[in-house]
């Protein structure tokens, strides 16, 4: 017969986790040192746990100190080559210090790890956008809608790229959905007169042709 | 005057952390205390009991290493406070821990046990052998159940505070007992009285996440001895009149005594929790062929051409206890078998027995009040048994399965299952009808507010945590409440929720460490 003993359960991580939280919410509100202490404090708990280098390496990210960034990155990528955090960090150093091949690849491993992760996907945009090809990037912003349709930001860069693609009908649809669930956006709307302008145009010279 | 208050500490080769478990008894708010700390045979630790140069603590240094029952005993017989309490020299007291206890004891003469609740402190140890806390959990916190008492410790020996004139009716501490002294103690009281729970943290007990060193964790691991000791501390039946629970008769009814009885004779053993005595109708000849060094069982001596009723009523009239269960022979037992149907009797308004759950009409199988046997038997002596019951008037009535002593643990396994699912709702669903029965409020209230998190029901989820944590914060309704203000944005109230959470965890409030 099995028995409730009480109201918690069994947890070795709890501390690590106030910690972690303490260094997130200080960071998510600028108390960079603050946030520092509390995640180095979260790896004297947990010294396995990748997760307060990823902290800190976002910290030094905000402060543009890329190199303290990149090594806070890779230590936490060595104490899990699984943490897609750990890839989407170095893929923003890389892109900061300009070198979006590297990037783009490093977004991709951790859309891969973690087809979820908004500022990967972002980057994988941004840094396609940089180095000019973008067929890749389509397929996950795709994959991406799929998962969370109404995600305004990722419609609108979709129907950017499809417009640079020359996929203007897909990029309009696109964008009319942007306005249906935000008529507000106004970056949407611009776009979409550009698109309809294109459309228009391109029409007028076929009649010629 | 405040009532004097005596604390024993049993110690063994734990130099390391006596300190502080001492230091916490002697920094106690409630100063009208004796105490004593008992050295069961380990290494020497005068110094750290005379380095505390206070007069209320008297050291027992004794050589030898007997176990913890022996050393509390021995406190015992020097102890003069009208209350008793206990500490682990591992553990640690908070400073309000024997105020907070001897306080609903002087306002509710009635309990002669008080307990409250403790954090179980995860923790690593350091090379130098400090404990880092891992984690902070109130692993135990039940409203004071006396069937699940007899079946399961949820009062632990740290957290209990009791009269110290309770020992004469129940007896000391059994040194027979390698493990579960504690349980075996708790058992005994609940026999005369009822527990008030305090739900106020009042102490910290340490569990390495390496493996615990405590006898009690290791006794656990040789299951044989662990079993043996849980059926003594069952079998235990303190001297009566017992106040609080009723005594149960279970008879055999059979028409001899074979291998399947036996066999039934040991499943009643096995899976008996409820006090009872096992009264077996046989010829005493044939009994003292019978290996039988089970205290609980009584031989009824009866002719060898014996009918079964006839059986049945020596029994009856020789039996002591309250309620009397007729057991079948190769009646099918398992865990609760009586347990239910005694618990339905308990809260019977009279008039009533109750069938067991496998009853049938070949194989009858009821429990009673002894005085409405007696008058049944007595007014239809050549009836069958079933029958001579319902002709005195009595309602047979089969179990209510709702109405089983461990309803809450049903419904709780049910949520937990749900939350395992995923269903939240359903889980939420189950949290509010516990809510309405007046057991364990608070941490079915943590449980709704960590389901309503779940389910997203954000608004409900914070007025819940903002309840608890009013009422009683702990580490994890401080950090689930701080986890929704994050959703909400709420970063300020989050952290300051955080921070008070660390605090905790940190051990800031333990002035002596």
């Amino acid at each position: 017969m099995d028995v409730v003993k009480g109201e918690e359960i069994n947890d070795s991580t709890q501390h690590y986790e106030v910690l972690m939280q303490l260094g997130d919410c200080h960071a998510t509100v600028g108390y960079y040192e603050l946030a520092r202490q509390y995640y180095n404090k979260a790896a004297a708990i947990g010294p396995d746990e990748a997760g307060p280098y990823v902290g800190l390496g976002v910290i030094s990210l905000h402060e543009n100190h890329l190199e303290d960034a990149d090594i806070a990155f890779r230590v936490a990528y060595r104490l899990n080559n699984s943490c897609s955090k750990a890839f989407a960090g170095m893929a923003m150093v890389h892109q900061q210090r300009g070198d979006y091949r590297t990037a783009f690849d490093l977004y991709l491993k951790c859309m891969e790890l973690d087809p979820n992760n908004l500022t990967a996907l972002l980057g994988l945009f941004q840094s396609s956008c940089q180095m000019g090809t973008f067929a890749k990037v389509i397929h996950y912003l795709e994959l991406y809608l799929g998962m969370h349709p109404a995600d305004v930001s990722v419609m609108f860069s979709l129907s950017a790229l499809y417009m640079k693609e020359g996929r203007l009908d897909d990029s309009k649809k696109l964008l009319l959905d942007v306005i249906a669930l935000d008529s507000s956006n106004h970056d949407a709307v611009n776009l979409l007169e550009e698109i309809e302008h294109k459309i228009a145009h391109d029409m007028q010279v076929g009649v010629n042709v | 005057m405040d009532p004097m208050v005596s604390i024993i500490i049993p110690t063994f080769n734990r130099r390391l952390y006596l300190p502080c478990a001492l230091g916490s008894a002697v920094k106690q708010d409630y100063k009208n205390i004796e105490i004593f700390v008992v050295n069961d045979g380990g290494e020497d630790v005068s110094d750290i009991v005379s380095s505390f140069d206070d007069p209320r603590v008297t050291f027992i240094n004794r050589g030898e290493n007997r176990g913890k029952a022996y050393s509390l005993n021995q406190a015992l017989e020097k102890a003069t406070g009208k209350y008793v309490c206990y500490l682990d020299d591992d553990d640690i007291y908070y400073s309000n821990h024997v105020r907070t206890l001897v306080k609903v004891l002087e306002s509710n003469p009635d309990y002669h046990v008080a307990y409250s609740d403790l954090y179980k402190v995860y923790c690593n140890v350091l090379p130098d052998g400090s404990r880092q806390a891992l984690s902070k959990v109130v692993e135990v916190s039940r409203d004071f159940d006396r069937y699940f008492m007899f079946y399961f410790n949820h009062c632990l020996h740290v957290s209990l505070m009791h009269r110290r004139d309770l020992f004469e009716k129940t007896g000391l501490y059994n040194e027979n007992l390698n493990i579960l002294v504690d349980w075996d103690i708790a058992r005994r009281f609940a026999f005369f009285t009822d527990f008030y729970h305090v739900e106020d943290i009042t102490a910290e007990y340490y569990t390495p996440v390496e493996g615990s060193d405590r006898i009690s964790v290791k006794g656990r691991k040789d299951l044989d001895k662990y079993k043996k000791n849980v059926l003594a501390i069952r079998k235990t039946r303190p001297p009566k009149p017992w106040y609080k629970t009723k005594d149960l008769s279970i008879i055999f009814d059979a028409d001899e005594i074979n291998e399947g009885s036996t066999r039934t004779i040991g499943q009643v053993v096995g899976h008996t929790f409820h006090p009872y005595k096992f009264y077996i109708p046989m010829p005493a000849y044939d009994w003292a062929r019978i290996n039988s060094d089970l205290s609980n069982m009584v031989n009824v001596d009866v002719a060898p051409n014996a009918s079964r009723l006839e059986k049945f009523d020596k029994a009856l009239n020789e039996c002591e206890g309250e309620y009397v269960v007729i057991l079948p022979d190769r009646f099918n037992i398992t865990d609760l078998w009586v347990e239910k149907a005694a618990y339905a009797l308990d809260h019977s308004c009279g008039n009533e027995c109750f069938e067991l759950e496998d009853s049938s009409e070949c194989c009858f199988a009821v429990v009673a009040s002894r005085e409405d046997f007696i008058k049944a038997r007595n007014q239809f002596p050549k009836y069958l048994l079933r029958d001579s019951l319902v002709a005195a008037g009595l309602v047979i009535k089969k179990v209510d399965e709702l109405s089983s002593p461990f309803e809450f643990d049903s419904y709780i396994h049910l949520a937990i299952q749900k939350e395992e699912d995923g269903d939240w709702k359903r889980a939420i669903e189950i949290y509010e009808y516990l809510a309405k029965s007046s057991q364990n409020k608070l941490w079915v209230k943590t449980c709704i507010a960590k389901a309503c998190f779940e389910a997203g029901y954000y608004t409900a989820a914070v007025k819940l945590s903002e309840e608890l944590n009013n009422t009683r914060p702990t580490v994890n309704t401080l950090l689930q409440h701080a986890k929704i203000c994050r959703k909400m944005n709420d970063y300020t109230d989050a952290i300051e929720l955080l921070k008070k959470a660390e605090e905790i965890l940190e051990g800031k409030e333990l002035v002596w460490m």
